[in-house]
């Protein structure tokens, strides 16, 4: 196991644009070509050690061997974990947009809260928040048919609007409460929201939404028979017909 | 500027693969010059390349792009001390469009469809674009003007009416779109062949299509009507091919070219009844085109992955829509036409999409004379023209060709001929098809060849043509394409091994034909007419000014002030 540490030098008022703090960039590089890695701040590159204090095993090692921690305030910079593979990415404290991109295998595990767009367009493996998450949590960026693909997502907290917009497939547990349309357009992944939410699967076709808490359902969704899964009571429903969707919303009885 | 040693492919002079020095001098190729010397020893030297069918500029361009912000993000590349910022893959922004024709060698493109109304527009992006030279086709085909003279048979009147309309598009030729489909769509329908009516006119695409085509010559226009037939991409529709072919052959030709050009006719050589029993019909149209001397097309080569479709054939669109589940932009141009734009992914396990592909193909390789067909893939609706090396190399090798097949639907050698076609391409043929052909077709003099006077356009690729299988190597083939050794047009090198390194601004060509004063008089209170009841604009506000074109190279077209040469 090789451990890197990364620490902020100070607090950022201008936001990093950090994609190279991943075990993918990191597997060849021993810790001097780490510390001269390039990151942008605003309009400005940089080098990673001009802002991070870097610290940890010099032998280069394969990204399923390397565990990066991230200690204190992140949630200035962007795109921690973008495309990783494989390995460990511990943030102890918060992550700033983007972060955990198009990842493909590994564990990013935040102990904060994480910003808008957390893995979105995700292909596999897994990514822990203990906090809360921002807006369009696993979905695809603008314009794009298809958000997270592959993977899992759990959020411990409450996440923002648009969780999992444009799921292909994957899966997203949302402990606490998620925003407005969540799901929207689901293709076949699946959402589980522990909370409350409002208008879950606009526009879904495929995949499945369970909402423990209430959710205002649209009226474009067939209600169905009474569920039940561990002995809670849940009603169902069929759509979003106007898509003649033929997606599966599962919502807590006793909500609207 | 001398370049030496090149192995030159000029077939429109007669050189094929001849070693010899070339000359530019002043911007033009010369029998002698001084100045920089390119080492072009050995190596393959063409003309530049000319492609007459592609969605460069204009509204339904911005549209795709507006529509994908997910393509826009794709090929981004930063500014360099000579290039803006790029953007985009099917629908790339103005900048990279110079940018990356003239790093595979191109120096000219046509946009290849623009609404009169939606000109300014065009020609704003056009004047954007660096590098290349340029010029727009302008659409007729579902025009009220245009179908009016037709069903009155004033042809004088349809004549003063495409020179009007050339003249206030800053066009260069006459395109036809699905004639009368775009009319019939402002009503949700369509034509559904080319002796149906078009609502509200009384005239069939097959009239308006004859009509524009004998206008086209009355006007001894530089290009042919340039035609996307009715009833495109639908199985079975090689028959309205052959009918709307058959239609015009009795035309004659006001020059040496053809009397139509068929655009993207991979998407009219279907057969089958439906997507299930989908087929090939290439062979029965390369049959007609190598029987036949009246009309050229250009392939329109779908290959695997993202494309954009953007066509004024808005029924289609409506259909692709409906088909792929994606964004749909639907658009009506009042009085000219309508049009529809959807984002699209060609897949290789799917039928329908593999049987395309093999069909463009086939054509290509079953036309015998290169100089009927050009190499296109309507970019951005088959593919975008950054892959056109991808297209050459098919042509060029056999076992690429079989090695792509392995890879597909298991029915497309059931359904095709593409696996029995042994025909590999050279690279005199590839000239013509990119270079020589499509600028006789289009009426570009100066285009396409390296004789004295022409265009100081030339291109130098890192290939060895006479050590080079271009069969066996395809892979360093098609490397080669893609980044041109050097691209030169008009005496500057533009591009070197991929790196731009000039910008100078293209010339937009555009068609100035004469017509009798009478005949304009006449058309004047028709529009006049329209304008005051129709239009959402004033008359004197709709012609784009010369402003808008700031290299503008307008071209005399008209009735002949000398008698034209006699056409064979």
């Amino acid at each position: 196991m090789r451990t890197i540490t990364i620490t902020p030098r100070e607090e950022f008022r201008i936001s990093v644009e950090a994609e190279n703090i991943s075990s993918d960039k990191f597997a060849s590089l021993n810790i001097e070509q780490i510390k001269s890695l390039a990151v942008w701040q605003g309009n400005r590159q940089k080098a990673l050690s001009d802002l991070f204090a870097i610290e940890g095993d010099d032998a280069p090692a394969t990204a399923e061997e390397i565990t990066i921690r991230l200690l204190g305030d992140f949630s200035s910079v962007k795109r921690i974990a973008e495309g990783m593979t494989a390995g460990l990415v511990e943030v102890q404290g918060s992550v700033g947009m983007h972060a955990g991109n198009n990842m493909k295998g590994g564990l990013l595990s935040i102990t904060g809260d994480a910003d808008d767009w957390l893995a979105r367009e995700m292909r596999g493996g897994k990514v822990v928040v203990m906090g809360d998450a921002g807006n369009y949590v696993g979905s695809g960026y603008r314009g794009e048919k298809c958000g997270m693909r592959g993977g899992e997502i759990e959020i411990k907290g409450s996440a923002g609007a648009y969780v999992g917009e444009h799921l292909c497939g994957g899966s997203i547990s949302i402990g606490g409460n998620a925003g407005d349309f969540p799901g929207a357009a689901n293709q076949g992944g699946t959402i589980f929201i522990g909370g409350s939410t409002y208008l879950p699967g606009a526009e879904m076709s495929k995949g499945a939404i369970t909402v423990k808490g209430e959710a205002k359902v649209l009226p474009s969704f067939q209600k169905m028979e009474i569920v039940q899964i561990d002995g809670v009571d849940f009603q169902k429903y069929a759509g979003d017909l106007v898509d003649n969707g033929k997606g599966e919303l599962l919502v807590g009885v006793g909500s609207s | 500027m001398i370049i030496k040693g090149g192995i030159v492919y000029d077939p429109a002079n007669g050189i094929y693969g001849e070693e010899m020095d070339l000359f530019v001098d002043q911007g033009r190729m010369a029998e002698q010059a001084k100045g920089e010397e390119i080492d072009a020893r050995g190596l393959l030297v063409m003309p530049g390349g000319v492609d007459a069918h592609s969605h460069i500029a204009g509204k339904k361009v911005n549209t795709g792009r507006i529509m994908r912000p997910d393509d826009s993000r794709q090929g981004t590349q930063s500014r360099t001390s000579v290039c803006r910022p790029s953007t985009g893959y099917t629908v790339p922004n103005c900048y990279a469009m110079g940018y990356r024709y003239a790093r595979m060698g191109y120096t000219t493109a046509f946009e290849a469809a623009t609404p009169i109304l939606e000109a300014r527009h065009t020609h704003e992006e056009l004047a954007e674009i660096p590098i290349i030279d340029k010029g727009a086709l302008t659409l007729f085909g579902s025009n009220w003007q245009v179908m009016e003279c037709v069903r009155d048979k004033d042809l004088s009147k349809l004549a003063a009416y495409v020179a009007w309309g050339l003249r206030a598009a800053r066009g260069y030729g006459v395109k036809i779109v699905n004639p009368g489909g775009g009319e019939a769509w402002g009503f949700g329908g369509n034509v559904k062949g080319i002796n149906d009516t078009v609502p509200g006119f009384d005239v069939t695409p097959a009239e308006i299509i004859r009509g524009l085509a004998k206008a086209n010559e009355m006007l001894h226009l530089p290009h042919s009507i340039h035609l996307h037939f009715n009833n495109l991409g639908k199985p079975g529709n090689y028959t309205t091919a052959i009918e709307t072919l058959d239609l015009l052959r009795d035309i004659k030709p006001s020059r040496m070219r053809q009397i139509v050009h068929v655009t993207h006719m991979q998407f009219s050589a279907y057969g089958g009844t439906s997507w299930r029993d989908f087929e090939s019909k290439a062979p029965v149209i390369a049959d007609y085109f190598n029987n036949h001397n009246h009309a050229t097309m250009d392939m329109g080569q779908l290959l695997f992955g993202s494309a954009t479709t953007m066509t004024a054939d808005a029924p289609l669109e409506y259909g692709n829509a409906r088909l792929t589940h994606n964004k749909w932009s639907n658009h009506d141009i009042e009085l000219e036409e309508s049009s529809g734009v959807v984002p699209m992914t060609y897949f290789r396990k799917m039928l329908v999409n593999a049987v395309q592909w093999a069909i463009g193909l086939e054509l290509a390789l079953l036309v015998k004379d290169p100089w009927k067909i050009l190499m296109t893939t309507d970019s951005p609706n088959g593919s975008p023209f950054v892959n056109y090396p991808e297209v050459i190399t098919l042509l060029m090798s056999k076992p690429k060709r079989d090695a792509e097949m392995a890879t597909l639907h298991e029915q497309v050698p059931k359904r095709t001929t593409l696996a029995g076609i042994e025909r590999e391409l050279d690279w005199t043929d590839i000239a013509i098809m990119t270079r020589a052909a499509p600028a006789r077709i289009l009426g570009l003099q100066d285009k396409g060849h390296l004789g004295t006077g022409a265009d100081g356009d030339v291109t130098v690729y890192n290939l060895r043509p006479e050590e080079v299988d271009a069969s066996q190597d395809h892979a360093l083939v098609k490397k080669a394409l893609a980044n041109a050794l050097y691209t030169i047009k008009g005496g500057v090198v533009v591009s070197k091994e991929g790196q731009i390194l000039a910008t100078p601004p293209g010339r937009t060509f555009w068609v100035d034909a004469a017509v009798p004063p009478a005949d304009a008089d006449r058309l004047m209170l028709d529009l006049e007419d329209k304008f005051a009841k129709y239009y959402s604009i004033q008359l004197s506000n709709y012609a784009v000014q010369d402003a808008y074109l700031p290299h503008a190279k307008a071209i005399r077209a008209g009735l002949p002030v000398e008698p034209l040469p006699e056409v064979a």
